[in-house]
């Protein structure tokens, strides 16, 4: 099967003559020339795939290019030059009314300032995307009440956006680009805007939402954090350029970079990494009186393995079945060093 | 040594100022008044453009792109310019529809007559729409604002009808309306549409800006008379003139509000799967709603104020009643009709708020007649009331009061507004005598000789220099350019005199305006009651005053610039409150904290911070007193505005006569525009408000 | 929105053809700002309209008309006074496309003067004999604040009759005595008039007969006789342009086809002749009588149909 969305050599620069420098320069773009230039790089020869179901999340700080990137891809901007396929088609190539047409269907984008139009309600909001798409008003209207439960508004659909405070005004977002349930989903450092409780219960919310749903993701943030909390995979970009891509596990223990280095230093590995980064390979010593999935971030189990003083069974959550073991010894390393 | 003063010089502004200030009185006191000095008055060698702007708009209309026309009077055919024949048929348009609205609630027989032949209609007699009884549009006015904001409304709705319909003015009101309807819409889609297309082309932005600042700034009469010659007198002239001078704000408000849409907005309605034609009218346009209607607003507000300029061009309706009442120097008639405007104005001011902010529910669950329950209402009304008026028909002698109340048998509180101008009169003409006197030979004389004795070269130093001190060397170039525009023709001595009241009339007003927004706007309340004071005075014509000041103050230049101050104290007085109010509350406390005095305060924290607010308020007042200036000479006066006016009379070169000089007063109320414009910037960015 | 939009425009399409293609105009005649001419308007809209014509009354400025006139937006302009507006009506017939139309029998008075109560209290002794100007202490009582000692004529818009009031004064060797200061409207006039009643104060002004401060008493002041040719403007001298002014004609104005295309209403027209008496009849309904303007046209043609059904005929 091929990926959802599939990058490849993406280059986005701002400037004048962008489209001459970037022929002359043979696809090896240096920032500082092209700034002389009077050029901006924006993204820098990316080439990535998301499969389906995968949350990809980008991290980077302001001006890395991240949030470019994710518009390349929405194709909110046009890249300078490669191809971006979205279920196989390359979108680069689109007209406008295809382009229309595959967000309609296809894409939902949540934004770091919300963007709700202010002359529109809550549920007017959410349905906004029905709506342009020619669905009647009750339909479209009944759909919206769904979203607005789902995203836990209920009592609120008749507010303004002004009327809400910022997380609240965030769910409408969220629940305004799942109206039209695309399967591709879009979020610009959406929690950024928030303060610290409100996005922690967001990227709960957001998980939460993620297991109903399980759609395709992009996820923009510049918070590392955030990022380890909610990825699959994690791009770190840097002037335009992606440093690496990589599970969080991976990034954790094998930075590629001496920037990406710099971000994984202070992490409390225990807090990031999943049993399946330290488990060994399936021990027929081990316990049967503990099971723990793969996917379980070491800390929320450590308590129950060192209790346990026993090799314990590792076991994929999907079939249950055995893929692994891990011995408390290996725990208490990740946690006390050494 | 030196180098250190010279330093000292470039940086600091008042020195330059002094030093400019210097430069312009040598050169006033040496430059010797003669004829044949360029320095002190430049040659006219820009005499001929009035007429050439005058055959332009002649050879338009008369010679450009002749058509062949069957002439049906003469049997033979007749050369038509093609200008003139669509400039006939814009007129026709509009007339018509001001026709339709009027028709439908004053009742006639136009409408029909498109539809049907003159003949049949003449022996059918009674194919006539019938005219809606006041009582009825009370009722109507009273549910309209009663389903679009609840009782309050509705009461200001039915209140207001009934006051003009029991004073006596309901047909000249509904005249008035039926024009401002009709109006008021082509100027919310052309503004509307110059403004998405600047805000979508930087170009057409750019190109734009310069014909807005001079139709915003050009006195109405100046052009006048080139639309008479383009689209004749009646009703749809008075509208095209309404239309030159809202529109601009309009299109100004649509950009700035489309510019103000944050970038994410966009690309949420985008991603939203959004056609350009939906983005722009489901995204763009309801997201800029509340500048777009604060244009709509002052549309509004500006029709109203136009409506007895518009008179003049032969608009019907409480202008021109207006107009009539003050040549019999009937006061308070006149002022009665003032208030009718302003009731309309409020009225639809409010109307059109309520109507934007009007909420939708989706859920309610209606039969049909809960849903058009007030229609049904007004329907029912509207039978019961037309029964009532044609049952009783028999019962009144010759009136109809159930139909229309006409103005002579309508109430009327004009004996007392006439007392209370008899009242002032007693009261206070003589001290007053004593202060115009004063104020003529002690100042304004003397103001008026002393601009008049300026060298041409001395008063391109100033502002120039000025300019440039404020500005830069472009923006001196800009200011002498225009002004050089002006000294070259032969009205730079009547261009003096208008810049002499105007500047007067500036600094009063401002005065007046900083110190009651002052006093006044530092309260929530009081800066409310400020505010629609100041409501009132932009919409109530200054025709009304602009007579009786004559009472007061003889035909003199001190008539003309009380009214002027009194008009362009408006814009002054609403700026400081608005200035006022953005002083953020910790700089208060600030204050507080330091043991400020309330005057400290004032001069310390509030009028520093709230300056460059404050002089886009003065800002206005150059154009709003430039206006009155311009006005007054309709009391009589010896500026560019008496030739303007004249030229109302002068059918050989008037409506280039007329446009030149409108040009001229454009260009000065610009000039002091760029300069003090430049001047609020530099001083938000030494605050850091930029 | 959109809709809306395209929806407007057509209609305004629409009815720019609809009404451009009827034929049969209506007459439109001007209203302006004063009593006798837009009562004299309606008798003439309610004459028009018995010969069977529709008939539209458009508000208007004096000044403007002839130009309107010309170019046939209105077909007549019925008060055209001579020394006030000969001016721009000789223009717009030299342009073409405005016809004479003939004079009403009023013959008509425009000149300077002064308010009865100025001779019942003696400011001006020997007036209104114009010698009486040269007495200083007659001068001392028309001065005002601004003008510098001398006395002050207070002369209708300048482009009236532009420069004669100050060549008069050259003319009459009063110009060391007297200025002349132009009001911006007749509106001024009238304010100025009622505000120097109530101050008791002399004004000397410019004015014309028949008219509605006819009632309460307005003096002309006698000038040397007018003769053609006496002003500068019309080629005499500083010694002979102190001249008054003349008993002038009051004329009516037609657009050029009127004749053909309303041709029995063109022949009311040219023989509608009134008399000082019937305009001051007219303007009286309204200013005394409390009438409105098209009931006071009624009423005086109820009056006078003896003198209508003559025009008619």
């Amino acid at each position: 099967m091929s990926p959802t969305i599939s990058c490849d050599s993406v280059y986005k620069i701002f400037g004048a003559n962008a489209n001459k420098l970037l022929a002359d320069s043979n696809g090896s773009v240096d920032a500082k020339q092209f700034q002389e230039a009077g050029c901006i790089v924006g993204v820098n020869n990316a080439s990535f795939d998301v499969e389906k179901g995968e949350m990809l999340v980008v991290m980077g700080l302001s001006g890395s290019g991240k949030s470019t990137l994710l518009r390349c891809i929405s194709r909110l901007t046009d890249a300078t030059a490669g191809k971006i396929l979205v279920d196989g088609e390359d979108i680069c190539l689109m007209n406008n009314k295809q382009l229309v047409e595959l967000r309609r269907e296809k894409m939902g984008m949540v934004f770091q300032n919300f963007a709700l139009l202010p002359h529109k309600t809550v549920i007017e909001n959410i349905a906004f995307p029905l709506q342009v798409k020619g669905v009647s008003t009750e339909n479209s209207m009944y759909k919206a009440l769904e979203m607005v439960e789902l995203v836990g508004l209920k009592g609120r659909e008749n507010y303004f956006p002004r009327e809400l405070s910022g997380g609240q005004q965030q769910r409408v977002g969220i629940a305004r680009s799942l109206a039209v349930e695309p399967d591709i989903w879009f979020l610009d450092e959406p929690f950024s805007a928030l303060d610290p409780l409100i996005r922690k219960e967001m990227q709960d919310e957001f998980l939460r939402l993620q297991g109903v749903l399980n759609k395709t993701i992009m996820f923009v943030t510049h918070d590392f954090d955030e990022a380890l909390r909610l990825a699959d995979r994690i791009a770190i970009m840097k002037d335009g350029i992606i440093e690496q891509l990589d599970t969080p596990g991976n990034i954790v223990l094998n930075p590629a970079t001496d920037y990406v280095k710099k971000f994984t230093e202070d992490v409390p590995r225990e807090k990031v990494l999943k049993i399946e980064s330290i488990m060994d390979p399936k021990d027929t010593n081990a316990s049967d009186n503990l099971k723990v999935s793969k996917d379980d971030i070491i800390e929320s189990v450590a308590e129950k393995i060192l209790n346990s003083k026993e090799i314990i069974k590792v076991i994929d959550p999907k079939d249950s079945s055995e893929v692994g073991s891990i011995n408390p010894s290996k725990v208490i390393k990740v946690l006390f060093g050494g | 040594m030196d180098k250190n003063y010279l330093e000292t010089i470039r940086n600091s502004k008042p020195a330059q100022f002094g030093i400019l200030i210097f430069i312009f009185l040598i050169l006033y006191f040496l430059i010797p008044q003669s004829e044949n000095n360029y320095l002190w008055r430049l040659p006219s060698v820009l005499k001929g453009i009035p007429l050439a702007i005058n055959n332009v708009i002649f050879n338009a209309l008369y010679e450009w792109f002749p058509l062949k026309v069957w002439d049906p009077v003469f049997e033979m055919y007749e050369e038509k310019a093609a200008f003139r024949e669509f400039t006939k048929a814009v007129s026709q348009g509009l007339l018509f529809l001001i026709t339709v609205v009027r028709e439908l609630l004053l009742g006639g027989d136009k409408i029909i007559d498109v539809f049907v032949s003159d003949s049949w209609l003449k022996e059918n007699d009674w194919l006539s729409w019938p005219a809606l009884p006041w009582t009825a549009t009370t009722v109507g006015a009273f549910l309209l604002g009663y389903q679009l904001n609840g009782i309050r409304l509705g009461l200001l709705g039915g209140i207001g009808a009934l006051y003009i319909s029991v004073f006596g003015n309901y047909v000249p009101s509904i005249q008035t309306l039926s024009f401002v309807l009709i109006t008021t819409p082509i100027c919310f889609v052309l503004g509307l549409s110059f403004g998405i297309w600047g805000y979508l082309d930087k170009k057409v932005e750019t190109a734009l800006q310069p014909v807005l600042n001079v139709m915003q700034t050009m006195p109405q009469f100046a052009y006048l008379v080139p639309i008479i010659a383009l689209f004749g007198l009646g009703d749809h002239a008075g509208s095209i003139a309404t239309i030159i001078i809202a529109t601009p704000p309009m299109i100004r408000n649509t950009i700035l509000g489309l510019k103000r849409i944050s970038p994410e907005v966009v690309e949420a309605g985008l991603m939203s799967g959004c056609t350009k034609p939906q983005l722009l009218f489901k995204v763009l346009i309801p997201a800029a709603r509340r500048d777009i209607l604060n244009g709509v607003n002052t549309v509004i507000m500006q029709c109203l104020a136009m409506v007895v300029i518009a008179s003049f061009v032969g608009a019907k309706g409480l202008g021109l009643n207006l107009k009539i009442a003050l040549n019999s120097l009937k006061i308070g008639k006149a002022a009665e009709a003032g208030l009718c405007i302003v009731i309309i104005a409020v009225i639809l001011d409010r109307f059109t708020k309520a109507w934007a902010d009007k909420q939708k529910d989706y859920f309610e669950n209606l039969t049909f007649f809960q849903r058009y329950k007030l229609l049904i209402i007004f329907a029912i009304s509207v039978v019961i009331f037309s029964i009532i008026a044609f049952i009783s028909g028999g019962y009144f002698d010759k009136i109809n009061y159930l139909y229309v109340i006409p103005i002579e048998k309508g109430l009327t509180i004009a004996h007392y507004i006439d007392g209370a101008v008899d009242w002032v009169w007693e009261t206070f003409f003589y001290s007053l005598n004593s202060f115009n006197k004063f104020l003529l030979t002690q100042v304004l004389g003397p103001m008026k000789h002393a601009y008049l004795g300026m060298p041409v070269i001395a008063t391109f130093t100033l502002a120039m220099g000025a300019a440039y001190i404020v500005g830069n060397a472009r923006t001196a170039l800009i200011v002498g350019g225009m002004l050089l525009f002006i000294a070259l023709s032969e009205y730079w001595d009547r261009a003096l005199i208008t810049m002499y009241m105007g500047s007067f009339a500036v600094i009063m007003a401002s005065l007046n305006g900083i110190i009651l927004g002052s006093i006044f706007g530092r309260t929530e309340r009081g800066g409310r009651i400020l505010l629609s004071f100041c409501d009132f005075f932009e919409t109530f014509p200054s025709f009304v005053y602009l007579i009786p000041v004559i009472f007061l103050f003889n035909i003199t230049d001190t008539s003309v610039l009380i009214a002027a101050i009194v008009y362009a104290t408006v814009p002054a007085t609403r700026y400081t409150v608005w200035g006022l109010k953005s002083v953020p509350l910790s700089l208060h406390e600030a204050g507080t904290m330091s043991g400020v005095s309330a005057f400290q305060r004032w001069t310390n924290i509030e009028i520093p911070i709230a300056f460059p607010t404050v002089m886009l308020g003065v800002n206005q007042t150059v154009v709003f007193s430039l206006q009155m200036v311009i006005l007054g000479a309709l009391i009589g006066t010896e500026d560019l505005g008496q030739i303007i006016f004249g030229a109302l009379s002068r059918t050989k070169d008037g409506a280039g006569v007329a446009l030149t000089l409108g040009i001229f007063v454009s260009l000065i109320a610009i000039c002091v525009d760029v300069i003090v414009r430049n001047w609020a910037e530099e001083r938000k960015k030494a605050l850091g408000l930029a | 929105m959109k809709k809306f939009i395209s929806l407007f425009y057509a209609l305004v399409l629409f009815a720019g053809f609809t009404t451009v293609a009827k034929a049969a105009d209506p007459i439109r005649i001007p209203v302006l700002n004063w009593s006798s001419q837009i009562v004299m308007a309606n008798v003439m809209a309610q004459a028009f309209e018995e010969l069977g014509y529709d008939v539209e009354l458009v508000p208007a400025e004096s000044a403007t008309r002839y130009e309107a006139v010309r170019v046939g937006e209105l077909h007549v302009a019925h008060e055209t006074w001579q020394s006030t507006m000969a001016k721009p009506f000789y223009e717009a017939m030299d342009k073409g496309g405005l016809i004479d139309a003939g004079s009403h029998l009023a013959p008509t008075l425009e000149d300077m003067g002064v308010p009865q109560w100025v001779i019942d209290e003696n400011l001006c002794p020997g007036l209104p004999n114009w010698e009486a100007l040269k007495s200083p202490e007659c001068q001392a009582n028309f001065a005002t604040p601004d003008s510098e000692g001398k006395g002050r004529w207070l002369e209708g818009p300048y482009e009236w009759h532009t420069d004669v009031m100050p060549n008069r004064l050259k003319g009459l060797g009063l110009d060391d005595q007297w200025m002349v200061k132009f009001a911006g409207s007749a509106d001024a006039l009238w304010a100025e008039l009622a505000a120097a009643k109530k101050e008791g104060r002399g004004t000397v002004i410019f004015n014309w007969t028949p008219n509605f401060t006819d009632a309460e008493g307005f003096v002309f002041i006698e000038f040397p006789p007018f003769y053609q040719g006496c002003r500068i403007e019309d080629g005499g001298s500083v010694e002979t342009t102190g001249c008054g002014s003349p008993i002038g004609w009051l004329k009516k104005a037609a657009h050029i086809k009127f004749p053909i295309t309303h041709t029995s209403a063109y022949k009311f027209y040219t023989k509608m002749e009134f008399t000082s008496g019937n305009i001051g009849e007219m303007a009286n309904y309204v200013d005394n009588g409390g009438m409105t303007h098209a009931e006071a046209a009624t009423a005086y043609i109820a009056n006078n149909r003896d003198q209508i059904d003559l025009f008619m005929k």
